[in-house]
């Protein structure tokens, strides 16, 4: 049992209680002993795959050449992050990213609240539970397929909703090329196949609302919407604040596949973010160091956002992640 | 994605470096010691030679060899065990799927630990292996080639083309030069009374006839005539711009070398295609419209002309056609003569992937060649036949001197595929039969492959360096990309195409002109 013995350290974090002897810590960290076997697998994971691969933020400074490996690749400094910050495109890549962020977190965030509030309302399990599998359906599907369906529905060629325009004497719309149609579709599509899987942690947190609590506000005489704005609401207000500081967590994470996919030389310029920069400066031609010297400047705004919002969140009262 | 996919990449990168580090070394040379001492290899290979009833006078000769695979499964040892009889080798193969081929090719390489014949993807993957060859992990091969006498046929034009610094260091998987051109509804055709076109005037008539004239007689203007997709090179735009008389990628203009784009002919081209789009005559979201949607319009019946890719489509096409509309009737064309009266075709490189020997894995000279005598066996016609074509009888017959696989095209899938796309050389050089057509449009399109060659058009830059290129070329390529249908769009004028072009210039591409041009001249 040396594994078990050889992580106080994370016990002691996780639980900061202070034992009287080491012995009775023992003791302890034996009776759950198959609690913390469990745990192993998890650790391993992260040392594995989060934090070991961190040293391969190194090739970000060097001109990385896969058969002279980390070790034997010449060091240029800060030569790629140069030539990211100074490529003509550079801020319009990242204003397109930071806008499609934008609209994630005010188009798409409250849509999952507001649909477990929703569901919540419905009386009757069958048609909650019915509703409910209807609406998360949809994340189980890939993105090429959403997109594919997209593209069925809203192409100038015979799709269907440019010929029920036509039918109907209006224009035919350009939804696939038009550069101002980019916007409203990606955040359409994400709302479709996510609002209904977002809402599986709320409705959670719902459930565990104490009924009483509804009950003493009937008896009081409010009415089901005073019940979700002082009961419900505030009730799931730190799984809000928690999901949200996520979010800003993953920020620039905006589905490079969805993006890429939606992607083509007409919309461009309103389409191009980091994550399909990435893919065609990068990996398509092979350079490692660059393609890394951009992930590693995402991942730093990243760093920083959750910090603030973090920060933001534990100066109104609430607990934040951590 | 792509930085979940990347640190994926890095992380499986590390761990596979760090496990392999101290084991992985000392497999390679034990197997290196056992190829090379054939006293010490395992019983098993003296148990084989024992078994043979007449005992060759040489050992099998133990080769790895690593490729991409393009079907979903690993192919059983049906061919290989044939394969290794027929060459007295011991062979190795290592198949991994080709939709992630790239990764184990770049993480096989950070560890050292490719194979002694090691298969690239496709040319892509090739250029960016250039650097590394330069700086000399592989073997030259070229001095060899001349003591193989069949290894010795490949055609000289397209090993030049696959030379790195002047010097060959591959061998390569052939393909036809010129695939390229029509494949249209000759039923529409003949209804119309329409003959296949000879210039681009009668193509782009075709197209306004297959749309306006309901050629499909349902009373219905329900038809378009060009089906396209969102790639200039391998859909219709690059097919119908070398007809225009635009060069092949790049091109000499008073002297030097110079980009397709900044050629007239070129601007001609996007012309045509802004017609064709603006008139209704080809699918109005071309730009947005994949390979798959595109297929799928042109066997619903939608469309009557599928320009680009290659003719040899025909075959795949008229099956899910003819399963909609039993009576239609496709053909393939590819003589279109453009505004100046002349044929033209661009062509490939000839060769759609190419091998190479790492110098970390063969160990001198004699293995090297122990390795290149396979090849050359492989390109007798015995060999490649059972490579191309699998086991006769079992997978395919002989009718007239030509190969018509079986009807269980899952079997030859499934056993035969995964060899298929490694046979070096073509059925000129190798001296494999030919495969037996029966489909009229498909015989059309294997005499129209041949004549395609005669005014074939090369890129003159297949074989050059440019380091610009080699680091920037793709993103750039991607300004010019969308410039093209932008100005076919109608949201960019001549004036507009060439500021792109300009800002082309501006963040590379005059670098890259003057490094062709620098080793063009050489």
């Amino acid at each position: 049992m040396q594994d078990v013995t050889a992580q106080p350290g994370t016990v002691s974090k996780l639980k900061p209680k202070s034992y009287k002897s080491s012995s009775e810590l023992k003791k302890r960290l034996w009776r759950n002993k198959y609690l913390y076997i469990m745990l192993i697998p998890g650790i391993l994971f992260f040392v594995l795959f989060k934090y070991l691969p961190m040293y391969g933020l190194i090739i970000s400074f060097q001109d990385y050449k896969p058969y002279q490996g980390i070790t034997g690749s010449e060091w240029v400094g800060m030569e790629h992050f140069k030539r990211l910050f100074t490529e003509p495109d550079f801020l319009k890549i990242l204003g397109n990213t930071l806008i499609l962020f934008a609209m994630n977190i005010l188009l798409y965030f409250p849509v999952p609240i507001i649909l477990a509030l929703m569901l919540n309302e419905l009386r009757g399990s069958f048609f909650k539970r019915f509703f409910q599998t209807l609406v998360y359906l949809p994340h189980f599907m890939s993105w090429v397929i959403i997109v594919s369906i997209t593209y069925v529905m809203v192409t100038m060629d015979g799709g269907i909703i440019n010929e029920l325009l036509s039918y109907f004497g209006f224009e035919q719309v350009n939804f696939l090329l038009n550069p101002g149609w980019f916007r409203p579709m990606y955040i359409i599509q994400i709302i479709w196949r996510e609002a209904g899987w977002g809402t599986i942690i709320y409705l959670a947190s719902i459930a565990a609302i104490d009924p009483g609590l509804y009950e003493a506000a009937r008896m009081d005489g409010a009415g089901r919407i005073r019940q979700i704005w002082h009961i419900t609401l505030p009730a799931i207000r730190s799984v809000i604040i928690t999901l949200l500081i996520l979010k800003i967590g993953s920020v620039l994470d905006l589905g490079f596949e969805h993006v890429y996919l939606m992607l083509n030389s007409m919309n461009r310029n309103v389409a191009e973010i980091i994550d399909t920069y990435v893919y065609t400066a990068g990996l398509r031609q092979g350079q490692f160091s660059y393609s890394t010297a951009i992930g590693f400047f995402k991942s730093i705004i990243g760093l920083i956002m959750v910090m603030s919002v973090n920060k933001l969140s534990k100066k109104m009262g609430e607990e934040g992640v951590y | 994605m792509t930085k979940k996919s990347f640190t994926l990449l890095l992380s499986s990168l590390l761990t596979f470096s760090m496990l392999t580090a101290a084991c992985g070394n000392n497999n390679s040379g034990n197997e290196a010691a056992a190829t090379k001492d054939p006293g010490t290899s395992g019983g098993n290979t003296t148990t084989a030679a024992t078994t043979e009833p007449a005992p060759e006078p040489e050992k099998p000769t133990e080769i790895k060899i690593m490729l991409p695979l393009n079907t979903a499964e690993t192919p059983p040892d049906t061919i290989k065990t044939e394969l290794e009889k027929l060459t007295n080798t011991k062979l190795t193969y290592q198949f991994f799927p080709a939709d992630t081929y790239e990764e184990k090719l770049n993480s096989s390489f950070a560890t050292g630990s490719l194979p002694q014949v090691t298969y690239l993807k496709n040319q892509t993957t090739f250029v960016q292996m250039r650097e590394a060859i330069k700086d000399g992990q592989f073997w030259e091969i070229g001095p060899y080639l001349s003591e193989f006498p069949n290894l010795n046929k490949l055609k000289p034009e397209i090993l030049n083309n696959t030379k790195v610094d002047g010097k060959l260091y591959t061998l390569y998987i052939g393909r036809p030069l010129a695939r390229q051109g029509i494949i249209y509804r000759k039923d529409w055709a003949d209804k119309l009374g329409l003959q296949a076109p000879a210039n681009v005037d009668e193509l782009f008539a075709m197209a306004q006839a297959f749309t306006e004239k309901d050629p499909d007689g349902n009373g219905k203007k329900d038809t378009i005539g060009v089906v396209d997709r969102n790639e200039l090179v391998y859909g219709a735009f690059k097919t119908i711009s070398a007809w225009f008389g635009t060069p092949n990628t790049w091109g000499e203009k008073d002297g030097q070398l110079a980009p397709d784009f900044t050629f007239p002919q070129y601007i001609d081209t996007m012309d045509f295609f802004k017609k064709l789009r603006d008139g209704g005559y080809m699918n109005k979201d071309f730009a947005a419209t994949s390979k798959t949607d595109a297929v799928n319009m042109f066997v619903s019946g939608k469309a009557g002309l599928y320009i680009g890719g290659s003719m040899q489509d025909i075959d795949t096409l008229n099956k899910d056609l003819i399963k909609n509309f039993p009576d239609a009737v496709l053909d393939t064309h590819s003589m279109v003569a453009g505004p100046d009266g002349k044929f033209a075709q661009w062509m490939i490189p000839g060769y759609n992937n190419v091998v190479l020997f790492p110098k970390s894995a063969v160990k001198d000279e004699a293995e090297l060649k122990s390795i290149l005598a396979f090849y050359d066996k492989m390109m007798t016609p015995e060999v490649s036949n059972l490579m191309y074509w699998g086991i006769e009888g079992t997978h395919y017959t002989v009718v007239d001197g030509k190969a018509k696989p079986t009807d269980d095209k899952e079997l030859i899938e499934r056993e035969v595929k995964g060899y298929k796309d490694s046979v070096i050389g073509e059925s000129e050089t190798n001296g494999m039969y030919q495969s037996y057509n029966v489909l009229p449009g498909r015989i059309h399109a294997e005499e129209l492959l041949l004549e395609n060659v005669k005014v074939g058009v090369a890129d003159p830059t297949a074989a050059l360096d440019s380091a610009t290129y080699t680091s920037k070329g793709v993103e750039l390529q991607q300004i010019i990309t969308d410039a093209t249908y932008n100005y076919i769009y109608g949201q960019l004028d001549k004036a507009g195409f060439e500021k792109e072009v300009e800002s082309w210039k501006s963040r590379g591409g005059s670098a890259i002109i003057e490094e062709y041009n620098a080793v063009y001249k050489k």
